[in-house]
This record gives structure tokens, sequence and C-alpha cells, in this order.
């Protein structure tokens, strides 16, 4: 008894593993002919370890219901999404397209704002958004990067195409699990993984602290970078601290920040060490004080004084958040279209904005057919799936668009691509999607591969890690079978 | 406010520690060494009373009333509890929450600090001190008064020395391991003094008690609250006398939790964590530590005991307090919690 | 007419305070109405300070004082020259189809939506049509009978209303003081898609009171198509001319705190504000 002894049902979805007539996809076919000639318990085995493994080494993330939070383990499915060379290569040029068409964007809005005047993106709906920040206009950013870190999320539809689903510009997170999930792969089938090609995803952290230190004012000594957390309450702790280990920075809190003439400064036992570099995984609302939103305890005030006197850099630099905000994502073509003068090669999902009087008035007459997102909000939460929803939550949903349409979009659903996964009784399709990271340094680079997340439940289009996802190890062969 | 107007260190280590990564390693041992020291002090008491059957009402009143005194909580205790006896002491001793020096206060707090700093401490002394306290915390007194206290002692000595031996074992000796190590013996040495004091301050016999049965046995009851009853005999042979136990508590340079010896540990830390390599201290505190351990390696019992036992361990206590102070002031210094941000108040435009 | 200007704000503490960062929005603009001649910004405990332009093109002087102090004092001093009356051009007659040019509106959007202070509630918008009951007609006129109804129907009335006051509540209260009316009749241009923003800055009184409070001021100014930003004072029912001096300008206070910032310690003991506005003597005769 194999993994593979009970027939596998592709549905009417493009499958990951399975071309439409029940053909095992040429990429796929040395894993299929390793698992079946793997047994169940020799299967169950191996995936027992990992869980283990990942318990041991406090892989988790954790939930706050109570001041305990509780611990979980971020499911990992042994079952690896792969990728054939060449269907790389057309990914990560449109991903570098994208962040360097995203990074001269930002630039512009926070500078002679052309593409405004232009009427290329509507002023009102920059304006408007939540997270464009007014007090950081005309600031100079080091060589020009705003979004240093990015994750883009990507979905196939039902003909296998890649599309943009959205852009994550902020705190992107979930690379600790790509990494971790690579060391479990390489534990569980280390032959299998060996003789299939797949490139290293292990170099991130280098490269991360490289882009880092790309950023740092120009001075004699070796820089100081830190990683700034907001602390052990915060549910993505574990990748803070194992990014700042793997690259060999301090870990720091707010508390352990000041700043002194414009000067940011660390508090150790040997006194006030500077710090000219700060990977910053707290939100733009609660970096300072005396800037930002004042009952913040998290940040640092005068932060935002020190980084625009320019001895400090950020990373992410303070308001990419227009830009992943999801009204704008509807403008990312026209953007890239406006500074490169391209067409994208990763198209968007088709979005609806409920601020156009006329696309307003199709999402209210056909919300229960849509998946409708507010602007932003993240992990799964403010969105509803029109086809999964009761008449109460599309009605509730609806009223909420009316009252408030520069904050809403709607898309036409999207049939996920599904990929075969360990579900208790045997193999069965879930959907996925794929977050790759783009570090932008002295050169903008693809990590190969990224975090494959699943949504576990069945039927579920879901993937996010606090509503019931888990991951896969993504496979970027480095040639083509 | 010393850290901000200090002037900016040179170039950075290739370790540097955060002075709040600091402050928790320090807090973190004290409050182990509190817990176990305190569980241990509670245990050879309720021993000792069960075992002497000699002593009246008034003298456990006595008994419970000191070790309450050298506690500094007599106070904390009165407004919570009627009368001092074995099972109340021990309650507030252990198990109350409302005591932020209970065992349990205690552990809860040392979790807490080592909670903070995770990702300092290796995985196993973070397990250790984690299932101690999900332990206690599934635990209420009545639980452990039934199945008798004694389990429950054992159980916070073991996990203390566990910790400390998983500290011993799996943490670097760097930086953090010598605030560690400061943190545990300047606890250390403060409880010996108080324990100490107990007896010699508070218990002291009525004349014809002295060398009596009672009197011995308090004193055979002092040595086992630090551990150092076999100690003693060892160096001392058979009898228990007062003034030779003062002298081995206090002077002794091998007994690990001698006060003598714990200085000379304390010194030496605090020296490394301040930097302090010269001949001569230049810090307050690595002046004060220099001569407190110089007293101790030079006088004698006989001088101390003429100029007044309970001064010279009342003094030896506010000496550590004034070293640590400076130590925790000086590099682990931070913003504490409660430092709100104010905002500017701001004026109508009429 | 040449003005001397004073705006001191001193921050007494309830014990110490540390840690403080502040920004403060003191200078005097530079437009076709006024220029700053000169301006002088000083702080007790003093300490550098560095300035940049924000997005409302306001000059924002920031500073920290880290070590301990028992209080602070905020001192800006400048000489303004202002345009005189018979200089300024008259704001012209504009059809409010006027204001229907996309284009034009796109980069006021920000002057014609809800912001901290001026929701733009039911309230308003009831207030707008009481103001404009005879109909709409052109932009400059509209805006010169919702001042002046938010002028008549209004109470001046100091310490009926706090620093925290939003539009709403203070047309629930009918009165307030200048931040207020200037809060009030934005609500009412913007319902009535007139683009208008909040200014802050001083009002010279040629006669005081010996007990007269002075304070800074806050007007509103209206976007006028083919003419620009028209300014009007609520508060005293007329344009402002020539003894007013505009310091800055946004959507609405929050954009223009004159002195914000966070420190740590005590709370603050008291806080008070010292404006003096004089006609200048220096000589000099203007063009």
């Amino acid at each position: 008894m194999s993994l593979l002894s009970n027939p596998y049902d592709p549905g009417d979805f493009f499958d990951e593993m399975y071309a439409a007539g029940g053909e095992v996809r040429p990429h796929y076919r040395s894993l299929v002919e390793r698992l079946t000639s793997l047994s169940l318990p020799e299967f169950e085995r191996r995936r027992a370890a990992v869980d283990l493994a990942f318990l041991r080494r406090g892989v988790t993330f954790t939930v706050y219901n109570d001041s305990e939070g509780t611990e979980r383990i971020f499911p990992f499915d042994l079952i690896p999404r792969i990728i054939p060379a060449r269907e790389w290569s057309r990914l990560e040029a449109g991903l570098i397209q994208r962040i360097t068409a995203l990074n001269l964007f930002l630039h512009d809005l926070y500078h002679d704002q052309k593409i405004l005047k232009d009427k290329v993106v509507p002023a009102a709906q920059v304006l408007s958004a939540k997270h464009f920040r007014r007090e950081f206009m005309n600031f100079s950013v080091p060589h020009d990067i705003y979004v240093h870190i990015c994750g883009t999320d990507l979905i196939r539809d039902r003909d296998g195409n890649y599309l943009v689903l959205e852009d994550n510009l902020r705190c992107p997170s979930g690379v600790s699990y790509m990494i971790e999930n690579r060391s479990a792969m390489r534990r569980a089938f280390p032959n299998l993984f060996q003789s299939y090609g797949v490139r290293p995803v292990e170099g991130y952290s280098e490269m991360l602290l490289k882009s880092l230190l790309y950023l740092a004012p120009d001075r004699d000594e070796r820089p100081n970078v830190v990683l700034l957390t907001p602390g052990v309450y915060n549910s993505a702790y574990f990748e803070h601290c194992f990014l700042a280990r793997q690259m060999g920075i301090p870990i720091v809190e707010g508390r352990d920040l000041l700043v002194q003439d414009t000067r940011v400064y660390m508090r150790t036992t040997g006194g006030l060490l500077p710090v000219d570099v700060i990977y910053r995984r707290i939100d733009d609302d609660f970096l300072d004080p005396s800037v930002f939103r004042s009952d913040s305890m998290l940040g640092v005030p005068g932060l935002i004084a020190a980084y625009r006197a320019g001895t400090v850099a950020l990373a992410n630099s303070v308001g990419t958040g227009v830009a992943d905000d999801k009204v704008i994502y509807a403008y990312v073509p026209k953007v890239i279209k406006y500074y490169l003068d391209q067409e994208p090669i990763l198209p968007n999902v088709p979005t609806y904005l409920a601020s156009d009087p006329a696309d307003r008035k199709f999402i209210l007459e056909n919300t229960a057919k849509l998946v409708v997102k507010s602007a932003n909000e993240a992990g799964g939460y403010g969105m509803l799936i029109g086809p999964a929803s009761t008449k109460e939550e599309v009605a509730d949903f609806r009223a909420k668009v009316a009252a408030n349409p520069r904050n809403f979009i709607a898309q036409d659903p999207i049939m996920l691509s599904r990929s075969p996964t360990w579900c208790e009784n045997g193999l069965e399709g879930r959907h996925i999607d794929l977050r790759p990271y783009v570090l932008c340094g002295e050169k903008t680079v693809v990590t190969p591969g990224g975090l494959t997340r699943v949504a576990l439940r069945k039927g579920s289009l879901v993937v996010n890690s606090s509503q019931g996802g888990g991951s896969k190890d993504t496979w970027v062969l480095d040639e083509d079978k | 406010m010393p850290s901000a107007s200090k002037a900016p260190a040179p170039r950075p280590q290739a370790n540097v520690m955060l002075s709040r990564v600091a402050h928790s390693l320090y807090w973190m041992s004290r409050y182990i060494e509190r817990a176990e020291n305190i569980a241990r002090l509670l245990e050879v008491n309720l021993q000792f009373i069960i075992d002497f059957r000699g002593y009246d009402d008034a003298h456990l009143r006595e008994h419970w009333g000191s070790i309450l005194a050298s506690s500094g909580d007599a106070e904390l205790f009165d407004k919570h509890y009627e009368s001092a006896d074995s099972r109340s002491v021990t309650e507030f001793f252990a198990f109350d929450l409302r005591n932020t020096n209970s065992i349990l206060s205690c552990v809860f707090a040392a979790r807490e600090n080592a909670r903070m700093i995770r990702d300092q401490i290796s995985v196993e002394m973070w397990e250790t001190i984690n299932e101690l306290y999900l332990f206690l915390k599934a635990r209420s007194t009545a639980d452990v008064w039934a199945a008798g206290p004694y389990e429950f002692f054992q159980d916070i000595k073991r996990n203390s020395h566990l910790f400390q031996g998983l500290t011993d074992s799996t943490y670097s000796r760097s930086e953090g391991w010598e605030f560690i190590q400061f943190g545990k013996f300047v606890e250390r040495a403060h409880k010996t003094t108080r324990i100490l004091d107990v007896k010699y301050h508070i218990l002291l016999p009525d004349a014809g008690d002295v060398g009596g049965a009672l009197d011995t046995a308090q004193w055979q009851a002092v040595l086992r609250s630090a551990s150092a009853l076999e100690a003693y005999r060892r160096f001392y042979v058979r009898e228990i006398l007062p003034w030779k136990v003062a002298e081995f508590l206090i002077f002794s340079d091998s007994f690990p939790r001698s006060v003598h010896f714990c200085v000379a540990q304390i010194d030496e830390f605090l020296r490394r964590i301040l930097g302090e390599s010269g001949a001569r201290p230049r810090s307050e505190a690595a002046r004060s530590s220099r001569r407190l351990l110089a007293d101790l390696q030079s006088l004698s019992i006989d001088e101390v005991l003429k100029d007044g036992l309970h001064e010279f361990l009342v003094e030896i206590g506010m000496t550590l307090e004034k070293i640590s102070d400076e130590v925790v002031q000086t590099t682990m210094f931070y913003q504490a919690e409660s430092t709100q941000e104010e905002q500017q108040l701001q004026q109508q435009q009429r | 007419m040449l003005i001397s200007l004073l705006h001191r704000t001193t921050f007494v503490y309830a014990g110490k305070a540390h840690d403080s960062f502040n920004e403060v929005r003191l200078r005097p603009v530079d437009d076709a109405n006024q220029i700053c001649r000169s301006f002088e910004l000083k702080t007790d405990p003093s300490t550098q300070i560095r300035d940049y332009i924000d997005f409302y093109g306001n000059a924002v002087h920031y500073f920290d004082i880290v070590a301990g102090h028992e209080r602070l004092v905020v001192e800006a001093q400048s000489e303004i020259e202002t345009t005189p009356n018979s200089a300024r051009p008259p704001v012209p007659v504009v059809a409010r189809s006027g204001l229907g040019n996309a284009g034009e509106n796109e980069l006021h959007s920000e002057f014609l939506v809800d912001s901290h202070y001026v929701p733009l509630e039911v309230e308003v918008w009831k207030e707008a049509k009481d103001a404009l009951a005879s109909g709409p007609s052109d932009v400059w006129g509209d805006v010169q009978r919702i001042c002046r109804h938010v002028f008549t129907s209004f109470k001046y009335k100091p310490r009926s209303t706090g620093v925290a006051t939003l539009a709403t509540d203070a047309i629930k209260l009918r009165a307030g003081v200048c931040q207020d009316f200037a809060h009030v009749a934005l609500g009412m241009c913007r319902c009535s898609g007139i683009p208008a923003r909040y200014v802050s800055g001083y009002f010279m009184k040629a006669q005081r009171q010996p007990d007269d409070e002075e304070a800074s001021h806050a007007w509103i100014e209206a976007y006028v198509p083919g003419f620009g930003w028209a300014s009007f004072d609520p508060t005293h029912d007329r344009p402002a001319d020539e003894r007013y001096i505009k310091a800055a300008s946004g959507r609405d206070y929050a954009d223009i705190r004159p002195v914000s910032g966070t420190y740590r310690g005590g709370k603050t003991r008291s806080l008070k504000v010292d404006v003096e506005v004089r006609e200048s003597q220096a000589a000099g005769a203007m063009p």
C-alpha cells in the first residue's frame, strides 16, 4: 500500500501534478515513482519525524487568545510543489519587473507625484489610502529603494496561468517557514532531493543581510544592523528570532533603542552603540510615537527624525503600504507601463473598484458571486467569498461596501490550482498559492521557490496560517526535465 | 538617567548584549535561587518543628515569627493572616501570590524573565523552567498540603538544581553567563546572612538554654537551611557551637554557600561585567566589593562577635544591595515599562 | 504692514520630563500675501533644531531634549511684511459649475472629504443646506454666506469647547472659539463641494484691552477656480486681510498643531501660551 494506491481526483481545477488526461506532468514523474515505491507506514514515519522536529525546534506561530498564547506548528505537507526551470524564469522576470515599477512608483508618490499629475492613478485614491504617509513626503531614502523585502502572492487559474493576487510590501512574513520546510524535506527524502536538482533557498539570510548592509550610511566602521521586533507577544516572533540569528545580528525591541541628536543608539551593557540599519518588523503606525500613534509602546521616539536626517536606514521604508493597498493594486499594470514602458509579464486578477460608480453597481448587484475584499486587511480577514457565504453574510458585507466604497474591491472568484496533499486517508487535491520573496539591494533577487501555502480544509480557498492553512516546500528545478 | 548621558561606546564587539537582556538574565537567576532558598528554609524549619517535640505554643509562634522577621515581610503577613503557625507561614512563603517573595511568585517571575529572553537561553533551560511554572500553576495550596509539603519543596529544589545544572552545561561562557552567575551569588550571599541572622539575632536562647537541646537543635536547623550540616561536621568534627557555625557560614573559603565564597564569586563576575581589568578598582561597585572581600578574607569571628554579629550581617546585606544596584544601573538599565509616552498638551486656537 | 510676532509656549511638568521629541509649525509662510522677513526659534533647555517642509508645504522645526528637565519653553519670534489690502486682487465671481473640473478636484480631493476633526456627518450637511437655503450662487459668494452663517448662528464662547472638540460637537453646542468656527465652516464648504482648508496663524488687533488673551488664531481658505485659495475668517465675518499672518495650513487642526510631541515622565502640570502681535515700528517704506 502506498500513497498513490487510491485513485486521485484532480477535479475541475488545474492540478500541479496531474495533467488533464490523468497523466503525471514530466517534472513530477520522479516524485511519483518514489511515492509509489514508498509504503504507507514508511511515509507516516517520515511525516511524524518531521512534525516532531518542527515542534522541538519551535517552528511555530502563536495565536493569542489570552495572555498565554497557544503555539501552533504551521502544518507542513510532505508532498512538494515543483516548478520547472522555464516556468520559473518567467515568474522571476515578472516579479523583478513588478517590484522595480513599485519602487519607482513609491518614489514618485513621495516626491513629484508625476503619475498623479498625469492622471494615470487618481490622486484621490492615493491620498485616501490608509497607509499613505504624509509625514514621509520629500524624504530621501538610501538608493531610492523603498521596498527592500517583498512577498508577492501568486495564484494559478484553471488554465494554469499565473496571476498576481497581491503584493506585500510592509512586513511580509513566512520566510522562516520556507527555510525550515526545506530542511525538513532534505531530512525526509534525502536521496530524492539530491537527484532532483533543486535550487537552494538557504542563501536567503545572507542575501538579506547584504541588502541591509547596502543601505548603511557611508561610514568607516562596519555598519550595525539590527532587527526591530514588537516582542514576544507578536505571532511572528519565532521568525524574527530565526532571521536575526541566521544573519548574526542583534534582535531588539523599541525600548532597547534611543535617539539622541538624531542618531539611533542601542542600550548595551557596554554603553550606547550606534545603529545604522534597522530591519523593522513593526508597522508604521507603531514605529515612532512622536510622529505616528502616540500610544505606541513598541516604537522609538525620534526614529523618524533620525531617518529623515539620514543617519539610519529602515527596511522596509515608511509608507510602502500605499502600494499594497488593494485598491491601488488594481492600477499596478498601469504603473508598470508608466515607469517601464512595458506590458506586465505577470497579470493581475481582474478587479472591480467599488469607488468607481459602474463597478460599484456591478459589485452590489452581484455580491454573492464575487470575492469582495477590504482595501487594507490581511490574513484573510475583511474578505467575503460570495459563493461560499450565507445570505446574511452577503447582505452584511454589501452594506459595508455601500457605506464606504473607497475601501473595497471585488474580483471574480478564481479557481486556484490544486496540489496533491496528504489528508487523513490519502492524497487529495487542495488549493494552493505561492509567495516568492524578492530582495531589492544592489541587485534585485528572487529567492527560487518561496512559500507554497495550502488551504488544508476540504474545498477551502483560504490559505492563511491563522485560518487553517499549511505549507509545502517549493522546488524550483535548476534545469528542465 | 545614566544611559542617556553616557558617551557612545566604541565600535561593536562580535556579540553585544542588550541591557534589557542582561537585566532579564540577572533577575531570572536571582528568582530561581530565591525560590530554592525559601524552599529549603521552609522545609528545614517544618522538619525541625516536627522533630523537636519540646516546642510549646509560645516557642512555636516565636520560631515562625523569627522566620517572618528575617524575611522582611512580617508586616505583609500580618495584614493577611491571623496568626503565625506552620500552615499559615508555609502558605505565605510558598503559595501566596500577594507575597512577591513567595516561591510561587519567584518561579512565575523567573519564568517571565526567561520568556522575555527565550531566544537567548537553551531549549532545555526554557523547558525546565516552563514545566515548573505549568506544574505549579496547576496545583493549589490544599493539594500540596494534602500530598505533603515536603514533596513540594523537593520539587522546587530539584528543578532549581536542574535549571542551574543545565545553565552550567548549555549556556555559553559569555557575557550572559556572567550576569547569571552574578545574580545567583548575590542572592545566595544575601540569604546566608539572613539565615544566620535569624538565629543569632532573634532566636536568642535564655541564659539557661545555651548549649541545651533546643539551642543545639536550632543551630542544626540553621546549618541545614544552608545545606551545610555535613560540610560543617567534616570541618569541625562533632560539636555544634554557635560561634563556629557563624564562622563557617561567613568565612569558609571552600563551602559554596558561605558569604566569603559567594562574595569572592561576586567580585570576580562584577569585575568582568564592568570591564575592570586593572589592579585598582575604578567604579564604586568594584571598590565596595573589593573592600568587602578583603574583610571576609582577613577578619576573625572573634572580632566580628565583639563588634556585633547582627550589625555585621546587616551591613553586609546593605553593601550587597548597593553593589548590585550600581551594577544594574550601569549595565542593565533600560526604560521600564512604566514610563509611558505622554503627549505634549495642546492649546486651542482662539 | 510690518508686524512683529512673538509666540511663546511654556510647559511645566509635575516632576521631570525626559526623552522629549517635538515638532513645531510656527514659522509664518511666504506667499502672495506676506513675506516672513525674519524668524528665530529658541528653546529652553536649548538644543539643536532642525527643519523640513511637510506635505502641506508648512515649515516644520523639530528638536529633542533627552535629559531631564522640569519645564520646556519654546519661543518663536518673527517679523512679517504683509501685502497691503490695496495691493490684493479681488476674488472673482466664478460659477459653481467651475468646480466640476475633475482635473483640479483630483489634487484637492483631500479638502473635500472627511478629516479627523471634520467628519462630514449629517449635522454638517444640514448646516450647509441651511446656510445656502436660497440656492447656490458663485463659489466665493457661497463661501462668504457659509462663514456668515457660522458667525451669526454660533456663539463665540471661550472655554465652552476644548482642543479635541470635533466640528460635529461644536455644531451641537452651537458655540466655540475660532478653531471650532473654522472646523464647522470647513465642513460646510466641503459638503457643498467647495475644497476648503484650515489655516493657523495670528491676527493683529489694533486696540487691545488690558486683559485681552492673545492666542493663535484660525480661519479657512477656500479654493476658487481660476484664482486659487481665498481666505475668510468666520470668527470675524471678514476675509483675512493685511492684519492676518498665516503660519500653516492643512486639512484641520491635526495637520497644523503649533507645538506637538511626546515625552516621558510626569504629567504636564501647566501649559501657558503667550502671543504678542504688534505693528512693527521698524523704519523702511514698503513698495
